[in-house]
């Protein structure tokens, strides 16, 4: 009874111990039954072993690991060794922690399974919750000491280390996992012996950690690698909790040596991955990103050296070679070696589009006649894997071929490995293609907007949004840094073109449809743009209101159209000056035709008067001949006249100092080949006369051929022509063109404007007679007199254009302004 | 009765089909005027006629263009041009294509006499 009492004891303090354990500790039967929980499980799931027995523990399984979990445990079962499962496990309020499963079985002699253990340890933030181990340890611990405690075999199975110390932190005990892990005996480890297992890059923080909770007194974690018995370190997670007496002091620490191995390599993976694909998203080369995908794998898979070799476009060379693990004698040998099955197994993997697996490269038949073979195995490489890599359309991308120092196949690790980084290579390939694609499209664009002067433009209503191309930014010549605002537009719009792009705004805003319109901006530098906008407003995929648009500056094109526009007005003008001459050529023809017959007729009669006997009847018909001849040309005349009596004139203010100089432009060849030497005495500040500038043109464009006429035989001194143009009485402006030429008879000189009538050889005297009904229909007069010493002067005037101004006494009175002569002298050589 | 030379005339204006006639028969000549060179070429004057009086712009067959229809048919009658439009370079042309004078409208008696015997000379 002594010893059944005294064993009872000891059976409940290693229960609690069992409890005690910073994990959820359960145990079953061969076929799977739950025979035990402790203490931890009941306080996390909220479950009795009663509620747990049967399928009652699936309710703490998360509802979507529950299939796998089922299939695992099944497998575990019937495989009868140890193994791991992560599941989201239920805390009795609802919610779903992360937890690692460890089972492991325990065998009889004959190798049946008698018991399963298993230690849950939440794996989701790894927070220990302080827990008191309310045992003994002194007591459990020799109660440990017999092999046949339940307890004892409990602690040894559980598949986790598990020990405990003193209230120092020195041990005192470990299972019997450690030993079996650790492969050094209590005696090392005991004390402060079990640092020697630990790895030394690691143990200063590990024993500061440790330390720093033994002062504090707080339950803590740590990670570290432990060393196994094969010196292969490991990472474990170092959990550990400390036990207070009732006086709350410390007697001992209890821990756990979780190992994290892999999900530390799952995780180191994950980080690679995620690193590659920033690497790819920040845009960086391929062959950076190849590089770093290549080492990834060599770091994660033990004596792999990973290449990755890029198909050219064609897909039928190899155009890049990423292999960091190999010597750059192997990348080129790589470089640019036709893609074709017998060339290696890289070769193979793409033209047959599948996995090339060369367990020995030194035996393997196939290929005998290839380099690659030589150059790999002259590099020590024994196996090499070879798996297509390809686009998610299908397109072959390339190879991930892997080669080892050692002969052997894929693990189903590797397998993993290898399918998890052709992928990873195949979206690295395809986003930098795509990114290629992208930014030459893009340069095209660019490249285009900037050959045809067009911008693009977005402008997303809703958030005010807008968004302008490159060449729309040196369109409106904005700071390519600063946001473009609908403010820094209006401050460019032509004030005059404001209320048309606030009616764009607001039309827009309310029905969105399409916009064509063309607008001027103005520049900083005071400069005018011409702009074409086409935009087009509608819901975009989001269904939000959208303007899409192009600018096309026409700056170009417009002062090109406006240019042209005053080269045809100045030829319009030009032809208009100049047609005095063709209108009076053909009527000359008009009138030298009834001329022709009225001297004819005039010559006949006066031979038939003349005749012996006179031939009177035959003089008087010619008389009469004549007479009709002269009605005729009268006729043209007055027709003449008619035409530009009936012009009704313009009111235009005509400034004569500038139609006088485009004249002498116009005239300027005529007057040098007379070797005219013309004087301009225009007057400054002259007033404007008011009518029509080509018909006035056409006067001063007549008189000034007709002085340069008038001095074609002069030798004997300069051929000078004066224009003066000045103010003369009662508010007119007179004009006057004087020449050194022969002049005429001061008796002719009020018929020189009659026509018909010409002191020159050639000349009928048309050109004066249409100059002077001209001038008188703009109420001026035109007048000839002969000069002091040679030659003639020709001079109009005509009356200002005035402008009236009403003085204080309501007298109306002319504007006059203050007259300064100009005297300029252009000499014709 | 001595047998006057034949002067045609050749001219789409009436008045000078009127007056010049009559100013050559004052002067001695025998004189026939046509308003066209198709309505000389269709007469019978075309052998008889000794100078031809031609006008250079008609609204048919020019003047120079009936000129050169004469030389192909070697009918080498001597032509004195005569013209509204007053040009010196026509003028040069015309006499050097073997026109024997050119006269521009209104030409005087005495300028029309001396063309008229100059081409009579060439004859």
């Amino acid at each position: 009874m002594e010893v059944s009492r005294e064993k009872t004891g000891v059976q409940d303090e290693l229960r609690r111990i069992v409890d005690g354990l910073p994990g959820l500790v359960w145990t079953a039967l061969p076929d799977g039954c739950f025979d035990f929980v402790n203490q931890r499980w009941h306080e996390y799931t909220g479950l009795s072993l009663d509620e747990t027995q049967g399928d009652g523990w699936q309710t703490a399984i998360h509802p979507e690991d529950l299939p796998d979990l089922l299939e695992r445990w099944r497998s575990i079962l019937a495989s009868r060794e140890s193994g791991e499962i992560e599941v989201r496990f239920r805390r009795f309020d609802g919610e779903y922690r992360w937890f690692l499963i460890r089972i492991a079985p325990i065998h009889d002699e004959q190798g049946h399974v008698v018991h399963w253990y298993g230690i849950n340890v939440d794996i989701d933030d790894r927070a220990i919750e302080r827990q008191r181990v309310q045992i003994s340890f002194g007591h459990v611990l020799n109660e440990l000491k017999k092999p046949e405690s339940r307890l004892r075999t409990i602690i040894d199975a559980i598949p986790t280390i598990a020990w405990c110390t003193q209230a120092d932190g020195s041990g005192e005990f470990w299972n019997q996992r450690w030993y079996d892990y650790t492969g050094i005996s209590w005696e090392d480890a005991r004390g402060w012996g079990w640092r020697s297992v630990i790895h030394p890059e690691d143990l200063g923080e590990i024993i500061d950690t440790w330390l720093a909770h033994l002062v504090a007194g707080e339950a803590g974690e740590v990670e570290g690698r432990l060393r196994r018995f094969d010196g292969q370190y490991r990472w474990f997670l170092f959990r550990f909790a400390p036990f207070r007496d009732e006086a709350g002091n410390i007697v001992n620490w209890y821990g756990t040596d979780i190992d994290i191995e892999d999900r530390k390599h799952a995780e180191a993976l994950l980080a690679g991955e995620k690193r590659l694909l920033e690497m790819v998203a920040l845009g960086s080369p391929l062959p950076v990103v190849l590089d770093a995908l290549c080492s990834l794998v060599d770091a994660t898979a033990g004596g792999c050296y990973t290449s990755v070799l890029l198909l050219d476009r064609m897909a039928t060379k190899i155009a890049h070679a990423a292999a960091p693990g190999l010597p750059s004698s192997y990348r080129e040998f790589l470089k640019g070696r036709p893609v074709t099955c017998d060339e290696g197994p890289w070769g193979m993997s793409v033209i047959l589009n599948t996995q090339v697996i060369v367990s020995d490269l030194a035996s393997d038949t196939r290929w005998n006649g290839a380099g690659y073979r030589a150059v790999a195995l002259s590099h020590g490489m024994k196996s090499c894997w070879s798996s297509p890599i390809r686009s998610l359309t299908g397109e072959l991308l390339g190879t991930l071929t892997i080669t080892r120092r050692e002969e052997g196949s894929p693990t189903p690790g590797h397998q993993a490995l290898i399918d998890q980084f052709t992928h990873l290579a195949s979206i690295a390939i395809e986003r930098t293609r795509n990114e290629e694609a992208l930014t030459r499209s893009e340069a095209f664009l660019a490249e285009a907007q900037h050959l045809s002067a067009t911008g693009s433009f977005s402008w997303r209503v809703a958030t005010n949004e807008l968004m302008l191309s490159e060449q729309a930014y040196r369109i409106y010549e904005f700071d390519p840094a600063v946001p473009v605002t609908f403010d820094l537009i209006a401050a460019r719009v032509h004030p005059e073109h404001l209320p048309k792009l606030l009616e764009v705004i607001d039309r827009a805003r309310r029905e969105g449809g399409d916009f064509d319109y063309e607008t001027r901006l103005l520049m900083p530098d005071n400069s005018v743009k011409y702009l074409h906008v086409v935009a087009h407003g509608g819901r975009n995929a989001c269904g939000d209101l959208e303007l899409i648009g192009t600018v096309h500056d026409i700056t170009q094109r417009r002062l090109a159209e406006e240019a042209l526009g005053k080269a045809r007005s100045d030829l319009a003008h030009v032809a208009r000056v100049t047609s005095l001459g063709t209108l009076i050529a053909s009527i000359a023809h008009e009138i030298n035709q009834p001329l022709s017959g009225i001297i004819t007729n005039a010559s006949t009669c006066q031979r038939m008067l003349n005749a012996d006997p006179p031939n009177v009847e035959g003089a008087r018909e010619t008389a009469q001949r004549t007479i009709r001849d002269g009605n005729r040309a009268s006729g043209v005349i007055s027709r003449l006249r008619a035409l530009f009596a009936r012009k009704e004139l313009p009111t235009e203010p005509v400034d004569l100092n500038e139609a006088t100089k485009e004249v002498i432009a116009l005239s300027r060849g005529e007057l040098q080949r007379g070797r005219v030497i013309l004087r301009l005495e225009l007057a400054a500040g002259l007033p404007c006369v008011t009518g029509d500038r080509v018909q006035l043109q056409q006067v001063i464009l007549n008189l000034l051929l007709n002085a340069s006429e008038a001095m074609s035989g002069v030798d004997d001194r300069p051929r000078n022509l004066v224009i003066k143009t000045e103010r003369d009485e009662g508010d007119r402006v007179r004009l006057s063109i004087k020449d050194a030429g022969v002049g005429f008879d001061p008796q002719a000189a009020e018929r020189i404007f009659e026509a018909f009538y010409s002191t020159k050889s050639g000349g009928m005297g048309i050109g004066l007679s249409v100059s002077r009904s001209i001038i008188e229909s703009h109420s001026g007069c035109l007048c000839a007199s002969s000069n002091d010493g040679h030659g003639s002067t020709f001079s109009f005037s005509l009356p200002l254009a005035s402008e009236v101004v009403t003085d204080t006494h309501g007298i109306s009175t002319t504007k006059t302004t203050s007259l300064s002569d100009e005297a300029r002298v252009v000499r014709n050589t | 009765m001595v047998k006057c030379p034949l002067i045609s005339v050749v001219d789409d204006d009436e008045s000078v089909r009127e007056s010049l006639p009559d100013l050559l028969r004052t002067l001695g000549f025998a004189a026939q005027a046509f308003s066209s060179a198709e309505e000389f070429l269709a007469s019978e004057c075309v052998g008889q006629t000794r100078c031809l009086i031609l006008d250079i712009a008609m609204p048919a067959m020019t003047g120079p263009e009936l000129q050169s229809e004469l030389t192909r048919r070697r009918q080498e009658i001597p032509i004195v041009f005569i013209t509204a439009y007053g040009d010196e370079t026509v003028r040069q042309r015309l006499l050097k294509n073997g026109g024997v004078d050119c006269l521009f409208k209104p030409f005087s008696e005495a300028a029309l006499l001396d063309a008229v015997n100059a081409a009579l000379r060439a004859a």
